[in-house]
């Protein structure tokens, strides 16, 4: 009886840790099946990159016909959040709770704050636009609504992004950085291409309730993947028991203690400026080829497949590069150094009339890209103190976002005004003014680059015995660690 | 199969079954289930307002 009892026991205390969203083990390094659970957060993130940069930019101007300055201003919100993306990290690092979860409270808390935002999106939206018995709302009342589901919607997915990446760094010794970050780019294009297919693919036919369905199904899909994502990933190590931990610093004494790192300021401005070099092409290709190369929409929009294809393939290609004790600076410099060809390529098409350097360009613009951003994130990871994680990744993901935002915004900008004061002007090199204004976005770009060069120059090779034999990963943070009895 | 290491210490004591938890794990638990139902009471309640706004419904 009393064996039966007990065997009871056993399976009814099994039940309970089953259904609970922590892991109460940890593995040296994460399997494939977890990382690509965990990978799953990007997939949200670049679904909510797609829908509001793309998707509802589009939706807003022509469908609901809302001014294109208050889109752009709804647009701009969420980039104001980026530069918090260090706190947010700070704050994930030093969190402290009962269950002993550093990244997961965040990264639900940032769940909500976009499901938040996308449930209310649309009725802001319509309401903004006017429609249906909306004309008679003041309208403070739509603008404000929209812009709070924007900030919201952008909060939840700088927050989710930070602490994702934080997560997989804490979960996976340093040796896997390179497969971890290699995994998590692809995924984010994987997310923001399937999404960009499936919103086309159901908005074609566009009527208000579409519209509300497919920004609820957004927000339905962000809570799902996220919480599969999350699920059982971070162990839980509680305090209890284990020696009361000293004070945490401030944000202010943690931040001094990044900056004392080995040239972390000169990380953070080549990350800023490669970024920029390389952002600010993005919304200018297609417009380049259609207005200067006289191409015709089908033929522009294969122009983004083919960056994408070059994104791809640049992030196999440093995944692959980049093996245990390899030098991610090396790798930063030769993306930043494809780049120079590429935009060179893409300046030469105007005066030859060339399509051929034009589609070169495009892939070396997107391989070079993908190629920088991979090797500086993996970096990051690999060069973050061990309680700063969140800290180093909140600063690379600020400094990333804030640069792409002002690069788009610039890149737009550069290209009217130097237009505009060359309009008069007969040619200049062969050139019209139009094309004056997309090239001397394009030799800016180069410029910027050889600067990134340049800056990275004295990091090459630098990469220290200890960052390389430090693949010690999760098993050092374990506090209470036993073997397993499984 | 990869070493797995124990994070908590399941024969606690004050850990009570079938969920495994100690009563303050479980308290934390609970204020993340209040916040987060607060959070989804307020976001529905502008939900509803923006709702009524658009397409008013009569009673």
């Amino acid at each position: 009886m009393g064996r039966y009892r007990e065997r009871l026991l056993s399976v009814w205390a099994s039940l309970g840790p089953r259904y609970m969203p922590f892991a109460d083990v940890v593995t040296p390094d994460l399997p494939l099946h977890k990382l690509a659970r965990l990978s799953l957060f990007q997939v949200s993130v670049g679904m909510t990159m797609v829908l509001l940069v793309g998707t509802l930019n589009r939706v807003m101007i022509v469908e609901l016909e809302v001014p294109a300055a208050i889109v752009g201003v709804m647009i701009a919100l969420p980039l104001l959040i980026a530069p918090f993306r260090t706190v947010i990290g700070y704050k994930s690092d030093t969190h402290r709770c009962e269950l002993g979860w550093r990244r997961v409270p965040f990264i639900w808390k940032g769940t909500l704050l976009q499901f938040g935002g996308f449930a209310i999106m649309p009725f802001a939206l319509l309401v903004l636009a006017g429609k249906g018995q909306a004309d008679a709302v003041p309208a403070w009342v739509g603008q404000s609504s929209a812009a709070l589901a924007f900030l919201l919607v952008g909060a939840g997915a700088h927050v989710v992004q930070t602490t994702g990446l934080a997560l997989a760094t804490d979960l996976t010794p340093s040796k896997s950085h390179p497969k971890v970050v290699g995994f998590m780019y692809v995924m984010l294009l994987v997310g923001m291409f399937a999404s960009a297919l499936i919103f086309g693919a159901v908005l074609a036919d566009f009527t208000p309730g579409r519209l509300v369905q497919v920004i609820q199904g957004a927000a339905l899909a962000s809570l799902v993947l996220n919480s599969v994502a999350i699920w059982k990933q971070e162990a839980r190590r509680p305090p209890r028991g284990a020696p009361r931990p000293e004070a945490d610093p401030s944000f202010r004494e943690s931040w001094d203690r990044f900056c004392q790192g080995e040239h972390a300021i000169r990380r953070l401005v080549i990350v800023g400026l490669g970024t920029m070099a390389f952002g600010m092409a993005d919304v200018l290709l297609e417009p380049y080829g259609g207005q200067i190369l006289n191409w015709s929409v089908a033929d522009t929009t294969k122009l983004t497949a083919l960056l994408a294809i070059g994104g791809l393939l640049g992030f196999v290609f440093a995944s692959h590069v980049l093996k245990p004790g390899s030098d991610p600076y090396r790798l930063t410099q030769n993306g930043a150094l494809i780049g120079l060809p590429a935009f060179a390529l893409v300046i030469a098409a105007a005066p030859l009339d060339l399509s051929a350097p034009f589609l070169v360009g495009n892939f070396l613009i997107g391989f070079g890209a993908a190629v920088f951003g991979h090797a500086t994130l993996t970096a990051t990871m690999s060069q973050a103190p061990k309680e700063q994680a969140g800290l180093a990744l909140g600063a690379w993901g600020a400094v990333q976002a804030t640069a792409a935002g002002v690069a788009l915004a610039l890149s737009g900008a550069i290209r009217d005004i130097v237009g505009i004061f060359m309009a008069g002007t007969e040619s200049v090199f062969g050139l019209a003014g139009p094309a004056l204004g997309y090239i001397s976005v394009y030799a800016l770009e180069i410029a910027l680059l050889l600067i990134t060069v340049a800056a990275t120059i004295p990091l090459v090779g630098r990469i220290t015995k200890h960052h390389r034999t430090n693949d010690s990963g999760v098993a050092e943070d374990v506090t209470a660690a036993r073997p397993s009895q499984s | 199969m990869a070493h797995e290491t124990q994070t908590a210490d399941l024969d606690d004591p004050d850990r009570i079954w079938p969920t495994g938890l100690t009563i303050r794990e479980s308290e934390e638990i609970h204020k993340h289930i209040i916040d987060g139902s607060r959070v989804f009471f307020f976001i529905a309640l502008i939900a509803h307002i923006l709702a009524y706004l658009y397409t008013p419904w009569s009673f």
